[in-house]
């Protein structure tokens, strides 16, 4: 089983190891502890430009050399930004390592030239059109708006085409120099690397990482978890889009787990809601999930659906939500808690794929878990449990949102 | 779970008695994957009857060998296998991934679906329903909207051919849906069967265990029928889909490429890595790092018939679109100027480690093999294909490159608020 090796850096930056004689590559990333939801509503978008920005080379090498070194490694560099982390990835083969950190190293140093902003934006706007053609995004979106309220956690990651047009080049090196700091970053390894080797390294060429700013404390506040349906009219769209959601737990919860299976037996693929809704041809999709935060979790799940069969299908959705302690049975939770513990081992058996799961939990938690400690935590998962989960996070009070060729629901 | 380096001995290749081909790579680890593909597809769906593979695939998971579908489904999550497939054009997949332990009951589930479908009348409907609610579902997508528009543009129906062909998506098309009748689907599965089929298997086992697993589990499947569907090429066409409300102009272009089975193959995989491969690359950085005009931009192979076409595709708001197809297109014609040499040096590395990458999780080897096996006639051990890679040299590709001009027979397929396309021509559309 490979061991973790955790370190805290003199210039506060944190290394995560995970090294594994036996992977055929290696893969890095830096995960930084910043997200949309630290954006004011004026500055919506900031995040995400600046996960753009840093593609776009630093004062040593421009856009053109960093794009070439990037692809040197063989195509598998890339970034996203979420509400509350920003992450930068590579993998590559292990003869590659020094180049590997070298150039990622490189990429979270950015210039952020004008030329390259102003360019960067249009580029931007064109992935907001994208997604405004999109209507399970465009749904998603209003979902989170509403439930969230004013809460940060409920604003678009891209922003809007206000806010990324009119997002200036200061504001951006301002955000980026706050929020990019040695406190709020970790540089996670997996794969065939040798970690001393890779310490070394880091001790030397990562020291003079600036500080920056804490990570702010995240907005406590409560959604606002409107107990409504509102409906969004779309005459050019030929199907109904429906999403809805009700509170969860965070990612620092014990019954985490639980949570996931509990989603799972409702709205997984051999979950309720495909027998009550898809089994039966009422919706063509049907799902929920579980989302975590690091404050703040939710159950998240709809369906789509012919517009004259919407009503049905959203009043079948909330019974099957109303009634989910009938799906809590020792052998259903045995059964998901499996598949779950399944998944997390395949999961983890490639480098790339180990990295976000190690890189994302330390950023969310603080922990280092390894791929036996995931699994072992969904079998240890027991029916009271997946029941406790459902007396702290009731389903029966939904916020709703539908778009289609319906003007109510 | 770490997967060990692959060994050195090369994948095991057997043909079963009845016909099924069986490729077979060995790896330290406590997990397996398998793919099975069944050389049909939905361009096999008879002609009018379009939706027919696509239906029976759904109908097959409806209960097997005495389970009804709830049965089948829990049957499969009480082994905690990951499964994946569906239904391409040309083939028909059924892959499942797990713990070792679950193999051989994993394959066996597997083999019942296939030989013992309970096949519910009471189904039926649902799922020629369900099959029509996915096609109005692709309508709300621009882009899988230009996709099936490109499709039927570029490779359009032979009207001799008994096959529907490419044309449609495998959902089918409301008229194919409106004329299936469960008979009809029934026989069609008759075509499901160990010729012309080809199953992946990675796990921990030995060679002649491995071989014995399959042949006790998916040796008695029915003998099948493998014919492949022609993909006749429609150069030069354009087609403007209007689309009056939508946020961007889709652009669609498709040209012949090279075939698996070319000589030049491999220097047509490496230019379209030089093309479209990374951020680097020349598509990405024409379009979208040099001039801003779309967030995606792309170019990749696409395999029909036995015969390999080049698609790029990219989306801009509408008074951007002429801009970005003309540089779109400007980037395919100059190809045959041929690579730098530090392009090309970039795009074989490229290729050669995503070689290893595609080799590295069992899911992703176990495909590998059957689409080697499905495509080229034979399994590519990864050291082999790296040195195959390797051993290619700019001078190559170049002479392949100075008479590749996928934009000479180009089709062009766009969809949005306004035609982007220079001179618009109503007669091809």
């Amino acid at each position: 089983m490979p061991e973790i090796h955790h370190h805290t850096l003199d210039s506060g930056l944190t290394l995560l190891l995970e090294p594994d004689p036996d992977a055929q590559t290696i893969a890095a990333g830096y995960f930084v502890n910043t997200g949309s939801r630290e954006e004011t509503p004026q500055d919506m978008g900031a995040s995400h430009f600046i996960e753009h920005l840093l593609f776009k080379g630093s004062d040593e090498v421009g856009a053109r050399e960093l794009n070439e070194r990037l692809d040197d490694l063989g195509g598998h560099a890339n970034a996203f930004t979420s509400e509350e982390a920003t992450v930068y990835h590579a993998a590559t083969l292990p003869e590659h390592t020094p180049e590997l950190l070298h150039t990622l190293t490189e990429l979270m140093r950015p210039a952020l030239r004008d030329t390259d902003i102003h360019t960067e934006r249009g580029v931007i706007l064109e992935e907001i059109a994208m997604y405004a053609d999109q209507p399970s995004v465009r749904v998603t979106d209003q979902l989170r708006a509403d439930y969230w309220g004013d809460h940060p956690l409920g604003q678009p990651i891209l922003g809007t085409t206000d806010t990324v047009t009119t997002l200036t080049p200061d504001t951006l090196r301002a955000h980026h120099h706050a929020r990019y700091g040695a406190q709020r970053v970790t540089l996670a390894v997996t794969g065939q690397f040798d970690p001393h080797q890779l310490t070394q390294w880091a001790e030397h060429h990562l020291k003079d990482w600036p500080t920056g700013t804490p990570t702010p404390h995240p907005d406590t506040r409560p959604p606002t978890w409107p107990d409504h349906t509102r409906t969004l009219t779309d005459p050019d769209l030929t199907r109904v889009h429906l999403a809805a959601t009700s509170p969860g737990l965070s990612a620092h919860h014990p019954l985490r787990e639980a949570a996931h299976i509990l989603a799972d037996l409702i709205g997984g693929e051999n979950g309720t809601l495909y027998w009550t809704l898809i089994d039966t041809g009422t919706c063509d999709s049907a799902d929920l999930a579980h989302l975590e935060y690091q404050h703040h979790g939710t159950f998240e799940g709809g369906f789509t659906s012919d517009p004259d069969r919407a009503p049905q299908a959203l009043a079948t959705y909330r019974q099957v939500l109303r009634d989910a302690h009938t799906l809590i049975t020792p052998h259903a939770v045995r059964r998901a808690a499996r598949k779950l513990a399944v998944s997390t081992l395949l999961r983890a058996e490639t480098p790339q794929g180990r990295l976000f799961t190690l890189g994302m939990e330390y950023l969310a938690t603080g922990r280092t878990l390894s791929t036996d400690d995931l699994v072992e935590r969904y079998e240890a998962v027991t029916v009271q449990d997946v029941q406790e989960v459902l007396r702290l996070c009731p389903m029966d009070r939904l916020t709703v949102v539908a778009l289609g060729p319906i003007s109510e629901l | 779970m770490p997967v060990r380096p692959p060994p050195s001995s090369p994948a095991h290749l057997w043909t079963l008695p009845g016909g099924l081909t069986v490729v077979f790579e060995r790896r330290h680890t406590p997990g397996f994957a398998f793919d099975l593909r069944v050389p049909v597809g939905s361009a096999h769906d008879p002609a009018g009857a379009e939706g027919t593979g696509g239906v029976l695939e759904e109908w097959l998971f409806k209960g097997a060998a005495g389970m009804d579908a709830r049965a089948l489904q829990d049957a499969f999550d009480d082994l905690g296998v990951r499964r994946g497939g569906g239904v391409g054009p040309e083939a028909t997949r059924i892959g499942v991934s797990g713990l070792r332990a679950d193999l051989r009951a994993a394959l066996a589930l597997t083999a019942d679906v296939l030989n013992r479908p309970e096949l519910p009348e009471d189904e039926f409907e649902i799922l020629t329903d369900l099959a029509r609610q996915d096609i109005e579902g692709l309508e709300d997508s621009p882009a899988d909207r230009l996709a099936t528009r490109a499709r039927q543009v570029a490779f359009s129906r032979p009207p001799a051919s008994p096959y529907a062909g490419y044309a449609h998506p495998a959902s089918g098309t409301t008229d194919g849906l409106d004329a299936l009748t469960p008979q009809g689907v029934r026989e069609h599965l008759t075509r499901y069967g160990q010729t012309g089929s080809v199953l992946g298997l990675v796990a921990d086992l030995d060679p002649g265990d491995a071989l014995a697993l399959v042949e006790g589990t998916l040796g008695g499947l029915r003998p099948g029928l493998d014919e492949p569907v022609p993909a006749p090429f429609h150069a030069h066409a354009q087609a403007h889909e209007p689309h009056p409300d939508g946020e961007q102009t889709h652009l669609s272009l498709t040209a012949p490429g090279v075939g698996p089975r070319d000589a030049h193959w491999l220097a047509w995989q490496v230019a379209l890595t030089a093309l479209s491969g990374g951020s680097a690359s020349r598509l990405f950085h024409a379009v979208r790092e040099e001039r801003g005009l779309a967030y995606a931009v792309s170019a990749s192979p696409i395999l029909l018939g036995g015969h390999g076409y080049l698609s790029a595709y990219a989306a801009s708001t509408p008074d951007r679109a002429p801009e970005t197809l003309q540089v779109l297109r400007e980037e395919l014609a100059r190809l045959p100027q041929g690579l730098t040499q530090a392009e090309f040096e970039r795009a074989r590395t490229g290729l050669a480690t995503s070689v290893i990458f595609g080799a590295e999780s069992l899911r992703g080897r176990a495909h590998a093999l059957t689409r080697d096996v499905a495509l080229f006639g034979h399994p590519r051990s990864v050291q082999t294909l790296r040195q195959s890679i390797q051993a290619l040299t700019l001078t190559h590709v170049n002479d392949f490159l100075s008479t590749y001009d996928p934009t000479r027979d180009a089709t062009t397929v766009t969809l949005g608020p306004s035609d982007p396309t220079p001179h618009p021509d109503p007669t091809h559309a």
